[in-house]
């Protein structure tokens, strides 16, 4: 199953092919695909700013039920895609890995705003730099916050990525579990992603 | 001869096919990857504490079984109501006779009544 | 200190602010010595006291008559950048029938023995405005019922965030910090017993009370 970690940046993911494509599997393939891309269920696991852009995005302007998010599921045993809207403490992070773990296979995460792809302003003691030093993110929506036009433009990026997918290849749906060593990404990637850099180099306190 | 039930064997036929089709295409199509911290129970993302099997209050025990009485009590008056209409001539007998059943049960609701059963807290 | 801003003065903030004078001379009066300095700032007053008497003060400004401070608008610390100057705890303190704002600052020394008499016992909501105070700064509240880490995760080891010794970054490297935080369990703190003992307390007679205090299952409230 899923104790070895995910491929870091810049690593590709290994394909092991399960059974050869023929007709009868494309088929399904585009089936099974067009099924799941059309009807994400996000579970909106909302934390600040971006959270009030991403209601903005499910209310009636903007509308994200017509892209099939029709039932957004605060449970994530029901639920598809995570779309983590917001900055996350380093208190919050086992609760979000823990609510990552417990959603069932298939699904995938969002990564909504700054601040949950790389930590945003927030480059202290407080802030997890960027969410996927703790999950595996599919999407990355930068903005701060994006509007709800980039939200959109995310998820039918995300919709896209499903359709590319492929129900013989199992390596997509492994669970990747945090290690032995009590981290979900090799350390020296942690530490490289969450170097600060533009004005944050110079951000730093006396002493 | 069994012509107009034709329909509800089709109803029949397609409601065990849409059952059948959608748990099988599941099944067929379905990624199952069980992990231990998926398979605990939800609790907002914290580890869940304790058991799910909490004591309740017998209060709700109480009420129930005050609602059964008084219930029953109600439904004998429906069919004493039908034959009253219908028995007109012993008319002033059967009345007596539901008042002395409404009575005897009347005394067991104020007792509970003065012993605070229909008090909830 | 005003950093370009036009200042506006009002006939009603005069008032304020003469109210609040008012209540530093008679602090004076009553107290003497312990009264320090006194500034104004910002339209408002501030006043600095000494650390053994704050107790005795803050209760005697809540409960005087002619003072009546008795709502506490936050506890909060300051660390001055230069090191010269002392790390400051501040009390707001408002009164509601009069209208007025005052500020009440003890100064200490940021290199020595951090510690204050608590004022939960005066007004109940420095509960956690203490708990913060203690989290980021490391200010112990002699006296405070339940002094723990409020914002940090209780099991936080790496110091006091605000402080200026403290690094914006914190101590530990990037990985280390996300390890630390999934590795944080909050509930394997407690056992449910426990936290049902502290949900149910105030719920449960007397005897049951006191039992659980003497056989220390429960802290002293």
């Amino acid at each position: 199953m899923g104790l070895t970690p995910p491929p870091g940046p810049g690593e590709a993911p290994e394909y092991v092919e399960s059974m050869s494509p023929n007709w009868v599997t494309t088929r399904l393939d585009f089936l099974a695909n067009w099924a799941r891309s059309n009807s994400l269920w996000p579970m909106p696991f909302g934390t600040a700013c971006c959270a009030i852009e991403y209601m903005a995005t499910a209310a009636s302007r903007f509308d994200i039920s017509r892209f099939g998010m029709e039932r957004q599921s605060f449970s994530p045993r029901q639920a598809d895609v995570l779309i983590c809207a917001g900055r996350l403490p380093f208190k919050l992070a086992p609760v979000i890995r823990r609510i990552w773990d417990q959603m069932p296979q298939p699904k995938w995460a969002i990564s909504m705003g700054a601040c949950a792809s790389s930590g945003g302003i927030f480059d202290n003691y407080a802030m997890v730099q960027g969410i996927d030093t703790i999950i595996p993110v599919d999407v990355y929506v930068p903005g701060c916050p994006p509007r709800p036009e980039g939200l959109l433009y995310g998820i039918l990026m995300l919709q896209k990525k499903i359709q590319g997918e492929s129900i013989s290849d199992p390596s997509l749906r492994v669970e990747h579990l945090v290690g032995p060593d009590g981290l979900f990404r090799r350390p020296e990637q942690i530490d490289e992603v969450s170097e600060p850099f533009g004005n944050s180099v110079s951000q730093t306190r006396s002493g | 001869m069994l012509q107009p039930y034709i329909p509800i064997l089709l109803l029949l036929v397609f409601v065990v096919a849409n059952a059948v089709l959608m748990l099988g295409i599941s099944q067929l199509l379905q990624t199952y990857r069980p992990t231990p911290v998926k398979s605990a129970a939800y609790e907002s993302g914290m580890p869940a504490l304790g058991d799910a099997r909490e004591r309740f209050s017998v209060k709700f025990y109480l009420v129930a079984m005050l609602f059964i009485v008084l219930d029953i009590e109600t439904v004998f008056m429906i069919p004493w109501a039908v034959a009253f209409q219908q028995l007109a001539s012993i008319r002033g007998v059967l009345l007596l006779e539901m008042l002395t059943f409404v009575a005897i049960l009347a005394v067991g609701y104020v007792y509970l009544w003065k012993r605070g059963a229909l008090q909830w807290d | 200190m005003t950093v370009g801003l036009p200042e506006v003065r009002s006939a009603h903030g005069d008032e304020v602010l003469q109210a609040a004078g008012d209540s530093v001379l008679a602090l004076r009066q009553r107290f003497g010595d312990s009264i320090g300095n006194a500034r104004e700032s910002s339209g408002q007053l501030w006043v600095v006291i000494a650390n053994d008497r704050a107790h005795e003060i803050l209760a005697w400004l809540r409960d005087d008559p002619g003072q009546q401070f008795n709502y506490l608008c936050d506890v909060t610390a300051v660390e001055y950048r230069d090191p010269e100057l002392p790390l400051e705890v501040v009390y707001q303190v408002r009164s509601l029938p009069r209208g007025i704002d005052l500020r009440l600052k003890i100064e200490m020394d940021p290199e020595g023995d951090l510690e204050v008499e608590s004022v939960t016992d005066l007004w109940a909501g420095a509960n956690w405005l203490e708990r913060e105070v203690y989290d980021m700064f490391g200010v112990r509240f002699r006296g405070h019922p339940d002094l723990r880490r409020i914002l940090m995760w209780n099991t936080y080891d790496e110091g006091h965030p605000l402080r200026k010794s403290f690094p914006l970054r914190g101590h530990r490297s990037r990985s280390e910090q996300t390890r630390n935080a999934l590795a944080a369990n909050p509930e394997a703190h407690y056992t449910l017993e426990e936290l049902s003992i502290v949900e149910a307390y105030h719920e449960l007679p007397a005897d049951v009370r006191e039992r659980l205090v003497r056989e220390g299952r429960v802290a002293q409230p």
